[in-house]
């Protein structure tokens, strides 16, 4: 990708930004994202297939905050989390410069957020289509099925929260989880609290997950966690017809109230 | 340590009855940090609440949980009589045993064991409890009347009086409501304008009332003492200052075709208008509706006819931001209309009308200067029905309730038909008479006796029409159910009361809540008639349920004094139940992370921002603040915090959690 080479050399050399988040070839060849401030280390910057992590999830991260002013490099589920953490006053919009990428992996000229929002419109916003035929088998089951295929996936968490940490949208610096006084969600890794744990994330996210699939990608363990996000986004949608990380402004759907909501959901 | 003392009341025998008060005052005794416990026949009592204060006292204790009824109640008695034993009162916390336990369950060992655990819970509670200081707020004195019906007049000239000042907001061009409408009234047969219009001219004179006219609600925030409301102020196309009311334009407007609401449809209207002569402020509108020029872009014959140059097309409508401490809502009501009935022909039938539009024909403002004619062909009809509770409680039409005001009116309107066409005959179909009131059974008994209309007991099942007659079927259930068939020139059907269009869409507005028909809600049926579940929200007249006038009236005053009560302090003291977001040493500041979620599902906008700035004067940090003037203490932002930053006094929590693990645990 030598156009986002020269573009990010560019952005560092004329101190547009301080800081270019993207993807660099680690020792073995795999992609691990790169914070990169000298503009002679530009070149090491890749974007081919092997760069699939959501990298706006540094982008509330303090350490990268405090270099200064910063770019990156983003996909659609980047560009989406973006809009979310602006909506939610975690990110401010002069304080970013987006390179981005487009579905066939070529660099976007996104001049500015409006360009972006743009952008978005225009793409689909659904849930990607490597899931889809997960959720519509899912949804096929009844609730009681249901309930035992989580009791049974949920039962091997080790609770080490990196589905925490992989999403962008999961940014307080003390998660509900940490929170001792009182323990409502217990320490402990077992089968009922790690349901407690994957509810309380899930129900977080209603609403606000941007579909990259993030959380079931860093589980160690192969829960498809990401599966209950989605299947709430798709709810919403089916609710509200609202995708999450579509504006700058967007307000929160479930804790806004409209009087055309629809108000099938109360029994 | 705490020292925490039980207090069990029988509440007579609410309690005793179904639940074993001794085994529970005695197994609540041995818990841990319990120093007393015990029971009473009625804690609520003199003697009850002395129990209290001299067990606080003796046994040295720091909570008491008192276990009697709803909070709701009496937990304002038992705070302060702590309060008075030296015990900050929001260490006092009361365990629900009727509501919640003997009055749902009967007696038996595990409504007993169920009182117990509602106790201990309370208990727990209490152990967390920390001593809060009220909180006190200043009054705005200036109240907000919506509606400019006889119900809102009275409210707003009630208030006025008192001194205070008063706002008032009516959506049509017009003060005078449905009363200005109306021919003569029960029981009396005055004329509603003669006694009507006085009270609208004092309104509009009056130095403490502002009067904004074609105008309506647009959005109420705040709380009460300390509401903030917008007003739309609907463009009247005229300069109102300059607008001497002469009528000019009124007279030469070429749209004249327009039915006239005022008259219930039954007459035109030129499209820049005042509703009725006597109508208070005497000022045309334009209704851009049916307005040549908004439709066309030409015509301004009124501009150039006006001789005070007063028209003003490009008038834009004005947002006006007032400042309010307590509201009155006297919205009023609506009628069914003659289509809402299928078995009478859904308003196809031009000589069936409605009780509203027979009031017009009765007037001598009205369409026909109060004489009596069918709407088809100007005669006067010969022979007339009345049929009572056309609609109301009716519950296959969906209206189980009794619209209270019919069985009068139709009496009234019989009368009055019988007084105009003294050859005529009118029959009344009724179900019940329901003349209840200060000389209304009278007033009925008159219409049967003396005016010799011709109360029939029975239903109308089907009315149509047979050689330009009206071919009304009923039954008479005295004469056993026998088949009844009147040939009739007119139908005049009394309509079910309903509530107005825009009701709900206002009750959501003001966040107070309303029932299944769209009625306003009182705060409780008998003790509570005037204010809604929200403070500093009255209700007057028939946007509560259908009124009379005087009912009307006499609520309107309730509220007023409401009101006015309110205004009487200068500050308001409000309980310290609040939400707080947590704060902790630099470099941390707080957990909030400043999403601000919370700011947008706060109804009563409590949620500031505090920036946090290092030496340098930079801002290291934002995060959420709650106004405590502002918080009325829901608790909505507390469910909502996702990394659990705000707490709420008095319901923290730890508190929270600890009445949740009392009851899983043993004890």
């Amino acid at each position: 990708m030598t156009s986002l080479i020269i573009r990010a050399k560019e952005l560092l050399e004329n101190k547009t930004v301080q800081v270019v988040i993207g993807y660099e070839a680690g020792p073995t060849g795999v992609a691990r994202p790169a914070f990169i401030t000298d503009p002679a280390k530009a070149e090491s910057l890749i974007y081919d297939e092997r760069c699939v992590q959501n990298l706006a999830v540094y982008l509330t991260k303090r350490e990268v905050k405090n270099i200064g002013k910063m770019a990156i490099v983003a996909t659609l589920p980047v560009m989406r989390s973006i809009m979310m953490l602006i909506s939610e006053q975690q990110l401010f919009a002069d304080n970013i410069v987006v390179l981005g990428i487009s579905a066939d992996g070529k660099l976007l000229d996104i001049a500015d957020n409006k360009v972006m929002q743009g952008y978005i419109e225009k793409s689909d916003l659904s849930n990607p289509e490597k899931y889809k035929g997960l959720l519509t088998e899912f949804n096929k089951l009844s609730p009681e099925e249901k309930f035992l295929y989580w009791q049974k996936e949920l039962s091997k968490c080790i609770k080490c929260y990196a589905c925490r940490q992989a999403c962008p949208m999961c940014y307080c610096t003390r998660c509900t989880v940490e929170v001792n006084q009182p323990q409502w969600i217990p320490v402990k890794a077992n089968t009922h609290g790690n349901m407690e744990w994957h509810i309380l994330r899930a129900m977080h996210l209603a609403g606000r997950c941007i579909s990259c699939g993030e959380c079931g990608r860093a589980c160690p363990v192969g829960i498809p966690c990401h599966l209950l996000t989605m299947h709430l986004t798709d709810q919403v949608y089916n609710y509200f017809k609202v995708y999450a990380g579509t504006s700058e402004k967007m307000s929160s759907v479930l804790s806004t109230y409209e009087p055309n909501d629809k108000e099938s959901f109360i029994i | 340590m705490a020292r925490i003392g039980v207090f069990i009341c029988h509440c007579g025998e609410n309690i005793s009855a179904t639940v074993d008060c001794g085994k529970v005052a005695e197994t609540i005794g041995k818990l841990k940090h319990v120093a007393y416990s015990t029971e009473y026949k009625y804690m609520c009592s003199d003697p009850g609440q002395t129990l209290i204060k001299d067990a606080i006292k003796e046994h040295k204790l720091t909570g008491v949980v008192v276990s009697a009824c709803s909070p709701r109640m009496h937990e304002p008695t038992f705070r302060k009589a702590c309060a008075e034993a030296g015990l900050n009162p929001f260490l006092c916390e009361m365990a629900n045993l009727r509501e919640h336990c003997s009055w749902v369950h009967e007696k038996n060992e595990l409504t007993t064991q169920k009182a117990i655990d509602i106790v201990r819970t309370q208990v727990e509670k209490v152990k967390l409890n920390s001593a809060l200081q009220p909180i006190k707020v200043p009054v705005t004195k200036t109240a907000m009347v919506i509606g400019g019906g006889i119900a809102g007049i009275q409210a707003a000239l009630d208030i006025a009086n008192t001194g205070h000042k008063v706002v008032m907001i009516e959506r049509s061009p017009s003060i005078g409501g449905h009363m200005s409408q109306l021919s003569e009234t029960f029981p009396t047969l005055d004329c509603s304008q003669c006694i009507l219009t006085p009270r609208m001219v004092e309104v509009a004179q009056h130095p403490n009332i502002t009067l904004y006219t074609y105008a309506e609600v647009e959005s109420v925030e705040g709380f009460i003492g300390n509401f903030k409301v917008k007003i739309r102020k609907k463009a009247k196309s005229l300069d109102e200052k300059i607008c001497t009311g002469c009528g000019l334009c009124t007279t030469k407007c070429p749209q004249k075709k327009i039915p006239n609401e005022f008259e219930q449809g039954m007459g035109m209207r030129p499209a820049i208008y005042v509703p009725f002569p006597q109508a208070v402020p005497n000022r045309p509108v334009i209704d851009k509706e049916h307005c040549t020029y908004y439709i066309k872009g030409k015509c301004k014959i009124c501009e150039v006819v006006c001789p005070t140059k007063a028209i003003r097309f490009d008038q834009p409508d004005e947002i006006l931001d007032l400042e309010i401490g307590a509201i009155v809502v006297a919205t009023g009501f609506d009628i069914k209309h003659a289509d809402f009935f299928p078995e009478y022909g859904y308003g196809k039938y031009k000589d069936i009308i409605d009780g509203l539009q027979f009031e017009r024909m009765a007037s001598a403002s009205g369409p026909t200067s109060g004489e009596i004619r069918r709407p088809s062909d100007g005669q006067v009809p010969k022979n007339i029905v009345f049929i009572a509770c056309a609609g109301s409680r009716d519950p296959a039409k969906g209206i189980a309730y009794c619209s209270k005001i019919c069985c009068m009116y139709t009496a009234k309107h019989a009368m009055l038909y019988k007084h105009k066409v003294h050859e005529g005959r009118a029959h009344v179909f009724y179900m019940d008479i329901r003349s209840g009131g200060k000389n209304y059974d009278e007033f009925v008994r008159r219409a049967i006796e003396e005016d010799h209309v011709n109360y029939i007991r029975g239903r109308v099942s089907t009315v149509f029409e047979r050689d330009g007659k009206l071919i009304v079927k009923g039954v008479d259930t005295l004469l056993g159910a026998q088949p009844v068939e009147i040939v009739a020139d007119m139908v005049v059907l009394a309509t079910a009361g309903v509530a107005n269009a825009g009701a709900e869409d206002l009750a959501q507005k003001l966040h107070v809540s309303y029932d299944q028909h769209k009625f306003f809600a009182e705060a409780h049926p008998k003790l509570k008639p005037v204010e809604t579940n929200t403070a500093g929200i009255f209700l007057a007249g028939a946007c509560q349920n259908p009124k009379d006038i005087p009912d009307a009236v006499s609520q309107a005053s309730g509220s007023a004094v409401k009101v006015a009560a309110l205004f009487s302090q200068d500050m308001l003291t409000r309980e310290p139940l609040v939400a707080v977001v947590n704060r902790y040493a630099p470099p941390m500041y707080s957990t909030c992370v400043g999403c601000f979620l919370c700011q947008s599902v706060c109804p009563y906008q409590a949620i500031e921002r505090e920036e946090f700035k290092n030496r340098e004067g930079k801002v290291v940090k934002t995060v959420a603040k709650i106004n405590e003037g502002l918080c009325q203490g829901c608790g909505t932002c507390v469910a909502l915090c996702r990394s659990k930053s705000i707490d709420l006094l008095g319901y923290s929590n730890n508190q929270v959690h600890a009445e949740v693990m009392a009851l899983l645990n043993e004890y």
